[in-house]
């Protein structure tokens, strides 16, 4: 083959140019945008156990029946305080309703902080302690704020990564609700 | 070979023969790997979900901790490496791995260097052949003609 | 005023290259020498501009200025002097800044040193390349990553350095060192276009460019231990590497560059290899535009990234641009490229060097797998991946074992061609010696097969190394050096050979640390209460008491642990925890105490909320010190190689039992008596072709 030296580098430069567009292709694109989905997405809630503050074991199977939306929080998260307001917003609205629950799931804190900001701000809505981080793993928590909507036969149907508004809220609640038309 | 160069070579299989038994002594199988050690391998090929590519083994985080904790159950229920990590893509997606799949996709990082590399070995194996088998370069008359040339040349200046 | 200052300089500079560009394309064009020698001095604007844009910046920095948006992003009041100068690099633009620098001191280094030579071509092309990179860069800088951005209105503070950033002194010498390893690549690479352009592919370009080289790759090596260094102090995550795309985006371009300062002597020696020669330098450089390419452009995760930008696509049309390019240059040049040379014998030193090229191509394919591996996934397949540890590690540890043993046995081999004999004299002890430490190891109670072949290796390559230089200095004493001369006159006879033993030392101690800690490390964690001691690996541990330091910059929690062993008193340590007041989660710091053995690593696991209960993590790391020594030896190595040899003297035989062999001529040592085989020396520059 004449010119051996030749092929080569024009094959390796075919091969950089694939490169290249491969490259850019992902130039904007977000590499972790499957943080921005939950693998939960359709499953059952996952077992769990976490202690509510009056020292109750609340498990998976409290939800039953319910629309549910579980909330993953602490206290020290710059997203979660600025969700704080909504989340207060929002469970004011819905505090009457029985087939509602509202669980916040202190993720990466202190007891001690904890207790300082509930006797700061007094939320209404069922806040438990994950001791041992199990919940977080379980319902697969990569950070916080994350809420998770789910319906009253089990199911989670909808998932927030990041800081919820009042409105994200209720876009949540009507998927939990609207999961088995019951 | 003089009997003076296989004499040579005695020191040097005696090492061999030591440098083998050592290594064989090393990789003997010693019965499997215990709870703690399998926790600890399962723990280096999971990420840790809060951090960018450090392991659940390195990480010092909640949840990287959660993470050592389960794994460490799960082992001593006696789930299979493969039903852990299946577990885990559930949960997290397959980013949650740090070792990619071996085969598939994953041919391009666990083959494509193998066979780059065996490639050029081979290439230089050929290259070797081909030099040692090339006569060496003989100076023609041109050659000999310039070298004639550029010496009258410095004797003259 | 400092904004458009700072603009204004970018724009000279820009203006600058660009009619650097143009004198030099015109005069090579015209054959002009008025013009080239012209051409040459738009290097010292360019650095003048650069240094101006640098200082204006300072100037902004230093002052609090708030209205430029990137010192409200990465200053504020209350930073450290020391943080606020470094914040020229403390992100994207500020580091781009740097890099035009850095970039602008070797053009004008280029400039300078050439000026004899302004009006050959290849010099000329060489500016012009160079002159074009820098182009490239101002451009950037006036356009997507404008550093002098300013904001309508000035916020009261800045929000302050990332808080790993503004942690530890380190920050004043990682970046620094490592731009000046990457950018310092653009000089061969520039030469290297130059010589492919003008068709003078002889081996004229490479003594021209084999200083500026070394000189890169010094500062790349020192730049990637004192990352590692940094990841260990001050992360507090226990290790010094994690496989980070951006630790592997700095890892590439020193894997290139190290392969080709080994094959850049057989191109010398032999005039082979210029295809591959010229491949490896292009790859080097277009390695180093990747790494940034990836490192800002957010497509790959990691502790490293920048904040997303605009930048992305234009890195990569650059490097699309300098790759495809330069591909295309050696192919066009590729007839002219073929040399008649050869290797005689598979045993020999230019056999082994082209082993090692071989193997350190393999690890750059390895690493440049898996770390663009998560992209080729998500383009070919939409799937999300990962690629850590596990993989690189079981990937590079074979290749790198096999390069410690070439490593091992390449100085022993002469060029050309060895008799069996001479090779196993040669070897034998250093190989009993390697022996006997792997045997000692297994019996100490190591029982990874790769911890005791890297140990074995190592220790073989140790006492080949250790060989070399006794010869040396017994053939230099009994030439009539005292001992207090014969170490400086053995090196400055042959300081390539030495300086590269020196750096091959570094490179053993690197091996060792890495296996013994890779191995051995030990990790705790113990909750103490006031006063409590604990004891770990034989090691004593109280905890003493918890200190609390408020400044404007952060608010540190110390918690104060006492070390002993056997009664005796170590020393008082305290790893700790701040907070910074826009951040949204402490950094904790570990404490180190150092031992040459093992180093003990304490961190805080918690912030102690309690002031008379702490929970401590402890780690053992053996033998990590070992890292920074080899560090050390790395860049004494490349300065002892960077030094002028010194005139050869003829030295006479020595007595027959001096084991340097039976003279000049007997035994294929190659050597004249002083132990050292004299091919080593600087080639002097040949007739280009």
């Amino acid at each position: 083959m004449k010119h051996p030296a030749r092929w080569v580098a024009g094959g390796i430069a075919v091969l950089l140019v694939a490169f290249s567009v491969v490259l850019a292709t992902q130039v904007g694109s977000d590499p972790r945008a499957d943080a921005k989905k939950s693998q939960l997405a359709g499953k059952d809630t996952p077992k769990f156990r976490v202690q509510s503050l009056d020292g109750k074991e609340l498990t998976q199977a409290d939800l039953a029946g319910k629309a549910t939306i579980v909330n993953f929080w602490n206290t020290w998260c710059i997203p979660c305080r600025e969700e704080h307001p909504e989340l207060t917003k929002f469970y004011a609205r819905h505090a009457d309703d029985p087939n509602f629950v509202m669980l916040g799931i202190v993720r990466d804190d202190t007891r001690k902080a904890v207790d300082r900001w509930m006797q700061a701000n007094k939320d209404a809505w069922t806040v438990a302690t994950d001791p041992g981080g199990n919940a977080a793993l379980a319902f697969g928590t990569r950070g916080q704020p994350e809420t998770f909507a789910i319906s009253p036969d089990g199911l989670v149907v909808g998932y927030q990564f990041g800081p919820s508004s009042a409105q994200d809220l209720e876009t949540l609640l009507a998927a939990a609700r609207g999961g088995t038309g019951a | 070979m003089s009997a003076g160069s296989r004499r040579g070579w005695i020191p040097w299989i005696l090492l061999g023969v030591l440098v083998v038994g050592v290594l064989a002594w090393a990789l003997w199988p010693s019965g499997g790997q215990s709870d703690a050690e399998r926790a600890r391998s399962l723990a280096h090929e999971l990420r840790c979900p809060d951090c960018e590519s450090l392991s659940a083994a390195d990480s010092q985080t909640a949840s990287a901790r959660a993470i050592r904790r389960d794994l460490h159950e799960r082992v001593a229920e006696g789930q299979s490496d493969a039903t852990i990590r299946r577990a885990y893509v559930d949960r997290y997606g397959e980013s949650i791995l740090l070792k990619p799949e071996q085969g598939g996709l994953g041919f391009l990082v666990w083959g494509l260097p193998v066979l780059l590399l065996v490639a050029g070995a081979g290439a230089l194996l050929v290259a070797f052949r081909r030099w040692r088998s090339a006569e060496p370069l003989q100076p023609t008359d041109d050659d000999e003609a310039l070298v004639r040339e550029m010496r009258t040349g410095e004797q003259a200046s | 005023m400092k904004a458009s200052l700072g603009v204004l300089a970018l724009a000279l500079g820009a203006t600058s290259a660009f009619l650097g560009i143009a004198v030099l394309g015109w005069g090579i064009r015209r054959g002009d020498e008025r013009l080239l020698r012209l051409g040459r001095r738009y290097a010292f604007m360019i650095l003048g501009a650069s240094a101006l844009a640098v200082l204006a910046m300072e100037w902004a920095l230093l002052t609090h200025d708030f209205s430029l948006r990137y010192v409200a992003e990465n200053n504020a009041r209350s930073t450290p002097l020391l943080f606020t100068i470094t914040g020229l690099w403390a992100a994207l633009e500020g580091s781009i800044l740097l890099w035009g620098l850095i970039l602008g001191g070797y053009l004008a280094y280029m400039a300078y040193h050439f000026r004899k030579r302004a009006t050959d071509p290849v010099v000329a092309w060489a500016m012009l390349v160079a002159y074009a990179v820098a182009l490239f860069f101002f451009v950037l800088m006036l356009g997507p990553a404008n550093p002098f951005k300013t904001l309508a209105s000035a916020p009261a503070n800045g929000q302050g350095p990332n808080p790993l950033l503004q942690n530890h002194p380190l920050m004043a010498f990682h970046p620094p060192m490592l731009y000046m390893g990457y950018v310092g690549m653009t000089v061969p690479f520039a030469f290297a276009i130059a010589a492919l352009v003008t068709g003078r592919l002889g081996e004229g370009w490479l003594t021209e460019t084999r200083r500026s080289t070394l000189v890169a790759w010094g500062f790349l090596s020192v730049g990637i231990i004192l990352g590692a260094w940094w990841s260990y102090e001050v992360l507090g995550w226990g290790g010094y590497w994690a496989w980070d795309p951006v630790e592997n985006a700095s890892l590439l371009p020193w894997l290139t560059a190290t392969a080709f300062i080994h094959s850049v002597i057989v191109q010398e020696r032999r005039g082979m290899l210029r295809v591959w020669n010229l491949s490896l330098v292009v790859a080097t450089f277009c390695l180093t535009i990747l790494g940034t390419f990836l490192t800002r452009s957010g497509v790959l995760n990691s502790v490293h990234s920048f904040t997303e930008s605009p930048i992305g696509p234009w890195l990569l049309g650059f490097l699309a641009v300098v790759t495809v390019g330069s591909v295309l240059l050696i192919a066009w040049r590729g007839d002219k490229l073929r040399s008649p040379g050869r290797i005689d014998s598979p045993v020999s030193r230019e056999a082994a060097f082209l082993v090692n090229n071989l193997l350190f191509a393999a690890l750059a394919v390895v690493v440049l797998l898996g770390t663009v591996y998560p992209l080729l996934a998500e383009a070919l397949q939409n799937r999300q991946l990962s690629v850590g540890e596990p993989y690189f590690d079981r990937m590079t540890t074979p290749v790198g074992v096999a390069l410690l043993f070439f490593m091992a046995v390449a100085p022993a081999l002469p060029w050309r061609a060895v008799s069996g004999d001479v090779l196993r004299k040669r070897l034998i002890v250093p190989a009993w010696f390697g022996v006997g430490v792997m045997v000692l190891a297994a019996i100490l109670g190591v029982h990874s097969a790769w911890t005791l072949l890297t140990f074995g290796l190592a220790a073989f390559a140790i006492g080949g190394i250790v060989r070399q230089f006794a010869i040396g200095f017994r053939a230099q004493h009994a030439a009539g050096a005292t001992w207090w001369q014969t170490p400086g006159r053995t090196v400055r006879g042959s300081p390539r050979l030495y300086g590269g033993l020196i750096v091959h030392a570094g490179i053993v101690a690197i091996a060792i640390a890495l296996a013994a800690s890779s191995a051995f490390t030990t990790k705790t964690e113990v909750r103490l209460n006031r006063g409590e001691t604990a004891t770990v690996s034989g090691y004593d541990f109280t905890y003493v008491r918890r200190d609390v330091t408020s400044t404007a910059q952060k608010r540190q929690v110390k918690a104060q642990i006492r070390i002993e062993r056997n009664g005796k008193n170590l020393g008082t340590y305290a790893p700790s925890v701040s907070m910074f007041p826009a951040a949204t989660s402490a950094i904790g710091t570990p404490s180190v105490r150092t031992g040459l053995l093992r180093d003990i690593y304490l961190t805080l696991v918690s912030t102690p909320t309690d002031k008379d209960r702490v929970t401590i993590g402890i780690a053992i790391n053996p033998m990590i010190v070992w890292i920074w020594i080899g560090g050390a030896l790395l860049g004494i190595g490349t300065i002892v190689a960077l030094l002028p040899a010194r005139r050869r003297v003829v030295v006479p035989p020595p007595p027959a039992d001096a084991g340097a062999g039976d003279g000049p001529s007997g035994n294929g040592d190659g050597t004249d008596g002083d132990g050292v085989d004299h091919d080593d020396r600087d080639v002097p520059a040949a007739v280009t072709a």
